[in-house]
């Protein structure tokens, strides 16, 4: 066949061209260490590598959002267990103030420390945190949760609490709002509630009672009263006289149906105790009264005894509310861990496989620049040992 | 012996020339282009004697080039191809490059800027978070400038190398009319081919086959006719047609091609394939263009997204959310011919239906047709075109004012081509950033059970219907909604944490709620400012299916273009190796032929220079014989 000398020349030029842009390519694989350098590279890569790229920062975000919400759980924790040990001080207070032997002066004296433990309570539920926002306040971050009117407290701030997202399907509540921690406790015994009246002059006294029976048990507001020391009826919220009996000092008034209420002491005719479906109350009103009671110069001993009874139940329930709501953000306390720990081990299985698709196998790379290196080689010689070769060299 | 004098000095002067041809081989043997040439030797015709036919030595009939039209063709249609597909690759790689980095390419800002709400939610009030979002938008927003402006520049930069091609093309055509004339001329005095001029021709041929496909075809008289396209001719024996860059009807900064016949111009752009040309075309419109209109949709789609989410909510001044984003507008261009007074005025209205393609709105025998400008297929519009009843297709509303259209007149639509450039942020403070939602639920002081609320959202702005709700439980598992008038408008089983949707606003509870508590749903307080239910609505939005009929997200579409741009530029750039190495070896095959070999010259001069040698030797012996006889005679 008949080559053109150009032909040779050009072939072994561009060959020559060839070789070196491949080997400047392997090298600055090398020097980048990367082999995606755009999509055109490979296209398909460069959509996974997007794509892992956003589930890569989405993870590493929810980790920060969980650092976040972990942060706001941890402070909200802190003070249910302050506002816990608070309650706690409060009922000891309540207990030793429940001794028929002290003098009015004696509960104004507990009544006056109880005062500075409402205050403390009160403190703790408006706590802020770092970012001045109250803790306790849900969405109205900026708006003081609770205040005082009168003897009784309101909740000002939001219902609703923020949610943070720490995992791609997965939201917690990073925090509870004022009302549910300290407002919505479960009243009396948390089916129902007792009282005596301001005006029994007895020294009958009210237990918080039990449910014997929860089916029978129907809600409404009942009234027993004594019309003779010995002799009480019961009628319920429409006045109807549901049942009556004889009284006997220390019996279990059981007539209405599902629950028991003893009374024990000496009641006086006239005297009128209720029975009332348990709402809601909140700590700090439950203290408020109760230091009201310990102040009050009217009050008879059994109705102070009534009070503080129903009081210490009511405290109880505070204590053992706020150890449900502490038992609740420990566990998204530990749901935000165990979902930082899973994408912890996400985020290095998706680095991997970004560096699989993105980055060189170095092995690989370095073979191939070897290669590429001796063919350079090769085809310089043989141009250089080729091109030396012509008939002219013979015509002398 | 006169015969051998004059048969000798036949052979002397026609090893002359053959090593004038020879030589003039091995001087071009580095010249691109030339053809190898060869000297015929014909025997001149002999004296017939009654002994028979005397030779009268040798002539040099003519000198002719190795040439193959077939070879010729296919180098030149592998090189435009090459040449267009190198172009091409070399167009896009720019934009590939331009959105190929994935740390700071779309997909990545977006999600940067999905990070920064989130990190609003975690702390709504902290205005240094809300700082940091406003910076991620404006970060975004530039962003969008940026690739805009570059794909202006890259926009600009082919529309000048069109025009240079235009005017390279229209040199080289001038050129090879000129050695038409030339190479008829030459042929018809001396009857021989002008060698070096055909060889020049073919040579502006293939430079011209580097701007543009062509086909030949060679007439008798040695001129060679050029038509470039569909058969379009370019050159026709000694006179050339010129192209010309023309204006774009719609869009005075883009070039057509245009071919000038007999002073009026005709628009070939759509007949023009091959070479440097084609390849600018096809870039233009293959990449360029849809790159513009998809990072257009890109941002329509994400300030329609934000802008609906901020007017959602409330600021951190307790005021109604504003837009964060300002986009550009729907471009729509009447055709500089229209003769008619009509006028359009286009609106996006639908993001799920919005294309990031360009639309034709032609007035057709009395009606408005509307077609894809890419594929020129025809598109259904609903409507009338009238401001009550609006043309709905492609995501668009089209309204057609002004005064009556004329039969022919036309509007291209760019729905998103303008987009991208216009992407700003409207929002100048921090605390605008509308991260806690326009409603609010309140939960009744007196319900007993453990329902809390966790998020109140305004879903669809465009059912819902301002005004007091209020939610109560019938049962533990059952729920109605009222209204200010307690009149019933829904109700429904309760699961914790489902959310409950009604007239446009979704509340959602979780915990258990007993039977009599009661939920109000009403405007939000300004004290609710640390809410955080609208940012996470936002979130929520931005990764949803809005694009495409519902089947695309946001980030999907950036990925879908950095996808779309690689593997268009992976082709071109696999078609053009190809076109090289086909470009290569029809060079090779047509060298082979046509190019010079040293050694095969060295040998011709050897043969040429022996024969050169020996006729001079006859001479001498005729020489010789003359004095022999002279001296016999003169004794």
């Amino acid at each position: 066949m008949r080559i053109a000398t150009i032909t040779f020349q050009q072939n072994a030029m561009s060959q020559m061209q060839e070789l070196q842009a491949a080997l400047a390519k392997t090298q600055n694989d090398l020097a980048t260490s990367k082999k995606l350098h755009s999509a055109a590279d490979d296209p398909a890569a460069m959509t996974q590598v997007n794509q892992l790229n956003i589930t890569l920062s989405a993870s590493t975000q929810y980790v920060t959002n969980g650092n976040s919400a972990s942060t706001n759980l941890k402070l909200e924790e802190q003070a249910m267990a302050d506002a816990t040990n608070t309650l706690q001080g409060i009922r000891d207070l309540a207990v030793q103030a429940n001794n028929a032997a002290l003098t009015a002066s004696q509960r104004q004296d507990i009544a006056v420390q109880m005062q500075q433990q409402l205050q403390d309570l009160q403190a703790i539920g408006n706590r802020k945190d770092s970012n001045g926002n109250y803790i306790f306040s849900g969405t109205a971050s900026g708006t003081e949760p609770f205040s005082q009117v009168g003897n009784s407290f309101i909740y000002s701030g939001a219902s609703t609490v923020n949610q943070i997202q720490i995992a791609s399907n997965q939201r917690v509540s990073a925090g509870d709002t004022g009302s549910s921690v300290f407002m919505n406790i479960p009243a009396g015994n948390g089916t129902f509630t007792t009282s005596a009246a301001a005006t029994n002059t007895g020294t009958g006294v009210i237990s918080v009672g039990t449910v014997v029976t929860p089916a029978a048990w129907v809600p409404d507001t009942y009234t027993i009263s004594f019309t003779t020391p010995s002799n009480y009826q019961i009628t319920n919220g429409a006045g109807t006289v549901v049942a009556s009996g004889v009284y006997t000092d220390p019996n279990s008034i059981s007539l209405i149906s599902g629950i028991k209420v003893p009374i024990s002491g000496t009641p006086a005719a006239g005297d009128s105790f209720t029975v009332a479906k348990a709402g809601t109350a909140s700590a700090f009103s439950t203290v408020s009264n109760l230091v009201a009671t310990l102040n009050s110069s009217t009050l008879n001993n059994a109705q102070i005894a009534t009070q503080i009874g129903g009081s210490l139940q009511q405290i109880d329930n505070a204590i053992t509310h706020l150890n449900d709501v502490s038992a609740s953000v420990g566990a998204r306390i530990n749901a935000i861990t165990s979902s930082q720990t899973s994408a912890q081990s996400e985020q290095t299985n998706l680095t991997a496989s970004i560096s699989q698709l993105q980055d060189i196998d170095y092995a690989a790379a370095i073979t191939q620049l070897n290669t590429e290196e001796i063919s350079l080689q090769a085809a310089q010689a043989s141009y250089a040992s080729i091109a030396k070769l012509s008939l002219f060299n013979y015509l002398k | 012996m006169s015969d051998i004098l004059s048969t000798s000095v036949s052979g002397l002067l026609a090893f002359q020339r053959a090593l004038d041809v020879t030589s003039n081989n091995i001087a071009n043997v580095a010249t691109p282009g030339y053809s190898v040439q060869n000297a015929h030797f014909t025997p001149q015709p002999g004296q017939a004697t009654a002994a028979g036919y005397f030779g009268s030595g040798v002539t040099i009939e003519s000198v002719t080039r190795s040439y193959d039209e077939l070879l010729a063709g296919q180098v030149r249609s592998s090189q435009s191809g090459y040449s267009s597909f190198n172009t091409y690759a070399t167009q896009a790689g720019q934009i590939d490059n331009m959105l190929s980095n994935t740390t700071t390419g779309l997909t990545a800002s977006l999600q940067a800027f999905v990070n920064a709400l989130h990190t609003v939610a975690n702390s709504p009030s902290s205005t240094a978070q809300r700082q940091g979002l406003l910076s991620q938008a404006q970060a975004l927003a530039q962003q969008m400038q940026n690739y805009s402006s570059q794909l202006s520049t890259y926009s600009a930069g082919v529309e000048s190398q069109l025009s240079s091609s235009v005017s390279q093309i229209n040199t080289l055509s001038a050129g090879i009319a000129t050695l038409n004339g030339q190479i008829s001329a030459g042929l018809a005095s001396t009857g021989q081919t002008p060698n070096s001029l055909m060889d020049q021709r073919d040579q502006m041929i293939d430079q011209l086959s580097q701007y543009v496909s062509v086909s030949t075809a060679t007439q008798a008289d040695g001129s060679m006719n050029v038509y470039i396209g569909s058969g379009q001719p370019l050159v026709i024996g000694s006179t050339s047609q010129a192209l010309s860059a023309i204006q774009d009807p719609y869009n005075a900064t883009q070039h057509n091609i245009g071919i000038v016949t007999g002073g009026s111009v005709a628009d070939v752009t759509s007949e023009i394939s091959g070479g440097s040309l084609g390849g600018l075309l096809a870039v233009r419109s293959q990449v360029l263009q849809p790159v513009q209109n998809t990072l257009g949709q890109f941002s329509v789609g994400l300030a329609t997204l934000v802008n609906q989410a901020q007017q959602a909510g409330m600021d951190l001044t307790g005021a109604a959310g504003q837009p964060m984003f300002a986009v550009g507008a729907v471009v729509s261009n009447a055709a500089a011919n229209n003769t008619g007074a009509a006028t359009v005025t286009v609106t996006r209205t639908s993001l799920s239906s919005l294309t990031a393609d360009d639309y034709v709105l032609r007035q057709t025998g009395g009606a408005w047709q509307l077609t894809n400008r890419a594929t020129g297929q025809a598109v259904t519009m609903t409507g009338a075109g009238t401001a009550a009843n609006p043309f709905v297709a492609g995501g668009v509303s089209i309204v057609v004012g002004g005064g009556a259209p004329a039969n022919g007149d036309s509007f291209l639509i760019q729905p998103t081509a303008g987009a991208a450039a216009g992407l700003s942020v409207l929002l100048t403070s921090p605390t605008q950033i509308a991260a806690a939602s326009s409603i609010q639920t309140t939960a009744a002081a007196a319900n007993t059970g453990t329902g809390a609320v966790t998020s109140t959202v305004v879903s669809n702005p465009s059912t819902w219907v301002p005004g007091t709700y209020k939610i109560t439980f019938t049962s533990a598992t059952q729920y109605q909604v009222t209204d200010s008038t307690n009149a019933v408008i829904g109700s429904g089983n309760y699961t914790s944490g489902t959310p409950i949707s009604f007239n446009g606003a979704s509340v959602t509870l979780t915990g258990s709620p007993v039977n009599g508590d009661t939920f109000s749903v009403g405007a939000a307080s300004s004290s609710n400012i640390g809410d955080n239910s609208n940012a996470f609505a936002l979130v929520d939005s931005l990764g949803a299916l809005k694009f495409n009929g519902g089947t695309t997200s946001l980030s999907n579409v950036a990925n879908n273009l950095v996808s779309q741009v690689g593997v268009l530029t992976q082709q071109a750039q696999a078609n053009a190796s190809a076109q090289k190495s086909v470009n290569q070896s029809a060079n090779d095959t047509r060298n082979n032929l046509s190019g010079v070999n040293l050694d095969e010259e060295a040998a011709k001069m050897v043969q040429y220079q022996q024969a050169y040698s020996a006729c001079a030797q006859l001479i001498q012996t005729s020489g010789t014989m003359f004095q022999s006889l002279l001296s016999a005679i003169h004794g």
